[in-house]
């Protein structure tokens, strides 16, 4: 168990370092000139004082010597200062990420309660009305784009019914959870028929093995039967599906953080890859990685946990 | 502003005597237009009708979160907005877009090239430590370093020195019109030198108190969340109605819903889309002032514009009216400068009457107008045998005014071609050569931070930066450079409507429209200016009940 841990951090690791990589050059190579934001005004913009900006911030490197510096300061638990703020990275992304997670915390919560209990009644109710209207429904919900979502809950239940606030995150637990309500329900719509349909079918599945069958002709009630055998052999599937679709979230807060006037990292991010601030875009996706990876590999290490079919198959003689 | 319409205005060349009956400032429309507004019945006020009662808190909204507090290193509206009423100045721009000594007591000029100001003796910082000239002193020379914001306004400053204990002595190489005028800007701020010095690199960044004098004090900056102002009680000068602005930032819809519903209690909407989209709200107001900026096309050096025959053909065919209704709802107006009515902080009458006078730029042309522009057009050495690249981003308003353009070449027998971009490509057209090399016209914005018309048209120098078609022209330079010099109001006011004339003529830049201030404000309170001055002058110790 243990060298599985350190094969997958030693994984992770390389991961994050060709992702920084990767980051970095794309961040580099993206279309405009950050000395451009940097100088100031627009009347400021002339070619000298375009030259002393691009020698301030280093930005007359070649790409891998700014790589380089970047990652040798990152070594040092220095992420550098913003170009457009002037503040420390850190400072900037521990003001803004508690934002985030509770919103992708949030959207977690209500998917995987709505999605897993939607995806299970079909189950157990398939070939019904229920099901007819799981399906239905949740395809419906995932056709809207999130952020189209967003919108119209905003009108509704913001500026219509006034029932809940229409922008900022909030203050305390109640404060957050009222704020981010409409947020996380836009974000968790889209997840709800990937999440009901990857249940169900998992359910399907594991209702369809002899022992269920077995147990079943044994009188066992019916409801023992989906908790202990059927729900807890589709566990798997659902719980990766979940983590991957959480992990997604992490990357994915940009447009409901627009459309509900959130400060989380999706928009700094966005203001970060328009202004050119190197060092802010860089760790804001990195960050972003991070999140997925650290998710992904959580949910590989629960995994077998849970099934120990997996485990035995995958632990030598 | 007075709906007015001229009759008959001084024809500039022979072609253009023939548009009588319209003018740069005729906003004149036909009735019976739908929900947008009519800039020309918006009268532009600068400043709210006096508070009279107490207000605990006020939520404003901002168009983003503030880069930094510290305004030497970045620069923006929303820092200046916030700062505005922390962060007192050497002089101060008044809601009517004026300059008065503010910090400074009293100053006088023994000749052109020396100004001598002195201080108030009761001035007190937030930290409670009073105001000496060797604060003033340091923030001077910080604001003038290089690499700072506002170096350029120093460009003529020789030296500036402590004369005494509450004196400063600034000698210029040349005269400079506009130096007090920057002082009135971010270039007077004046910072406690202990507390700059002792934030060093993280001054301006969250969480650091302020090291100014004002009516409010900065409480706390929660980055990504709000900044708070309290008003100060150790405050030398009048007391603020209003005891605590808390600031928010929210992009244009959420912006809306916030005032919509009452989450936030006013904004200076940045984006006049906002105004727009706020119109006949309940429980909000609006307020119109007058602000230097304005939306203009800018020709770039790749010549598709290069022949000025040409340029004037377009700014004659140009339906700024339309534009104005399509792409702004009706909340621009439709202008003859590049350079909004903001500008004039000295002599209003003489430059609203000059402005009047110009003929290139009508409101909406007529058939004289395209008549005479064809002409030009057929007349003209150098037209353009390939269509006119317009270069634009795709917010709503530049679109209207591309397309407008497009369609105004064609009418005019010429073709346009829109280039559309994002946002962060559109920002580099304005400093980048090889950016623009791809247009020959950018649709632009653009506003000058002093109430002088001259700060606008030094752009049109020979060795201006943003002179990017090469314009030159030595009597237009020694004009500019004369009126910079002149430190008589009226005097200047003079050469400056010449200058104004001359840019027009050669159609440097076509103006479109000028953009007002709005100011949306729930409707129990009142107060603050409704002017571009609320981003120098301490707008919220204006503010409270009405």
């Amino acid at each position: 168990m243990i060298a599985a841990i350190g094969r997958r951090l030693t994984g992770l690791f390389a991961t994050l370092l060709a992702a920084s990589f990767v980051i970095f050059a794309a961040v580099y190579a993206a279309p405009g000139d950050p000395a451009v934001f940097l100088a100031g005004g627009r009347d400021k913009l002339t070619p000298e004082r375009l030259a002393a900006v691009r020698e301030q911030y280093h930005l007359d490197e070649p790409l891998v010597v700014q790589y380089g510096r970047w990652l040798w300061d990152c070594l040092h638990l220095d992420l550098g200062r913003s170009f457009q703020y002037g503040d420390q990275v850190a400072d900037l992304l521990a003001a803004r990420f508690p934002t985030t997670l509770a919103l992708v915390a949030y959207a977690t919560v209500l998917f995987v309660v709505l999605g897993v209990g939607a995806g299970i009644l079909a189950a157990v109710r398939r070939g019904g009305w229920v099901d007819s209207a799981v399906v239905g429904g949740t395809t419906l919900a995932a056709s809207v784009p999130s952020f189209v979502g967003g919108i119209a809950l905003v009108a509704l239940f913001g500026v219509r019914l006034g029932w809940f606030p229409v922008t900022g995150s909030g203050e305390g637990f109640a404060g957050t959870v009222h704020h981010l309500t409409l947020p996380a329900v836009a974000m968790a719509l889209g997840a709800l028929a990937v999440i009901s349909r990857v249940t169900r079918q998992a359910m399907v599945d594991a209702g369809a093995a002899d022992h269920v069958a077995v147990a079943r002709a044994s009188g066992i009630p019916e409801r023992e039967i989906v908790r202990r055998h059927v729900l807890r052999n589709a566990l798997g599937p659902i719980i990766t599906m979940c983590g991957l679709v959480t992990a997604g979230m992490l990357a994915g807060t940009v447009a409901i953080e627009t459309v509900f006037g959130l400060s989380g990292i999706g928009s700094l991010l966005v203001g970060a890859i328009n202004s050119h601030d190197f060092p802010v875009a860089q760790a804001v996706l990195l960050l972003m990685v991070t999140g997925y990876v650290v998710v992904t590999t959580v949910v590989d290490l629960v995994h077998p946990l849970l099934d120990p079919r997996l485990k035995a198959v995958r632990s030598p003689a | 502003m007075k709906l007015r319409t001229t009759v008959a205005a001084a024809g500039l060349a022979g072609a253009m005597a023939l548009t009588t009956a319209c003018s740069g400032a005729d906003t004149t429309r036909p009735t019976g237009a739908g929900a947008t507004a009519d800039a020309a019945q918006l009268a532009l006020t600068p400043t709210t009708a006096k508070a009279k009662g107490e207000v605990s808190t006020v939520n404003w909204l901002l168009e983003d979160e503030p880069d930094s507090l510290d305004l030497d290193t970045q620069g923006g509206s929303a820092g200046r907005t916030v700062l505005s009423n922390v962060c007192e100045r050497l002089y101060q721009l008044r809601p009517d877009m004026s300059v008065k000594p503010s910090l400074v007591r009293q100053a006088t000029g023994p000749d052109d090239k020396t100004l001598v100001l002195s201080l108030r003796d009761d001035v007190v910082f937030h930290d409670g430590s009073a105001m000496t000239a060797d604060d003033v002193l340091f923030s001077l020379r910080r604001h003038a370093r290089p690499e700072m914001e506002q170096s350029d306004e120093f460009a003529n400053v020789a030296e500036m020195t402590r004369t005494g204990d509450l004196e400063i002595t600034i000698t210029f190489k040349q005269p400079d019109a506009l130096f007090t005028k920057a002082l009135a800007g971010d270039a007077g701020l004046v910072y406690n030198r202990e507390q700059v010095e002792k934030a060093g690199k993280e001054f301006g960044t969250p969480g650091r108190p302020d090291a100014c004098s004002g009516p409010y004090r900065l409480g706390d900056w929660k980055s990504g969340d709000s900044i708070v102002i309290n008003r100060s009680d150790s405050y030398w000068g009048e007391k603020p109605l209003t005891q605590q602005v808390v600031f928010r930032w929210a992009d244009d819809s959420a912006m809306v819903n916030a005032l919509k519903t009452g989450a936030a209690d006013g904004t200076y909407a940045d984006s006049i889309s906002t105004a727009a989209a706020l119109r006949g709200t309940k429980g909000l107001d609006q307020h119109y002032g007058p602000s230097t900026a304005a939306l203009a096309l800018i020709p770039t050096e790749r010549g598709g514009l290069a022949d000025p025959d040409i340029r004037r053909a377009l700014a004659l065919a140009l339906d700024r009216a339309g534009i104005a209704r399509s792409g702004y709802g009706g909340l621009v107006e439709p202008w003859a400068t590049p350079v909004g009515s903001g500008a004039w902080g000295y002599e209003k009458e003489a430059f609203a009457a000059a402005q009047k006078q110009l003929t290139g730029a009508p409101a909406r042309p007529g058939a004289g107008d395209i008549a005479a522009a064809k002409k030009l057009v057929e007349n003209a050495k150098a037209a353009p045998d390939k269509p006119i690249v317009i270069g634009t981003d795709s917010s709503q308003g530049r679109l209207v005014i591309a397309n407008a353009v497009r369609a105004a070449l064609q009418q005019i027998g010429l073709k346009g071609q829109i280039k559309t971009v994002p946002p962060a490509e559109y920002g580099e057209f304005y400093g980048d050569k090889e950016a623009r090399a791809g247009i020959d016209v950018l649709v632009a914005d653009w506003y000058i931070s002093k109430s002088d018309p001259i700060g606008f048209y030094d752009n049109g120098l020979s060795d201006s930066s943003n002179n990017w078609i090469g314009f030159s022209s030595p009597d237009y330079d020694s004009k500019v450079k004369e009126a910079m010099r002149t430190l008589d109001d009226k005097k200047r006011a003079a050469l400056v409507i010449d200058v104004q004339r001359r840019f027009s003529e050669a159609a440097l830049w076509i103006p479109v429209a000028q953009t007002p201030t709005a100011l949306v404000i729930d409707d129990k309170l009142t107060g603050p200016p409704a002017s571009m001055a609320y981003l120098y002058y301490p707008w919220a110790a204006a503010l409270g009940a009405k």
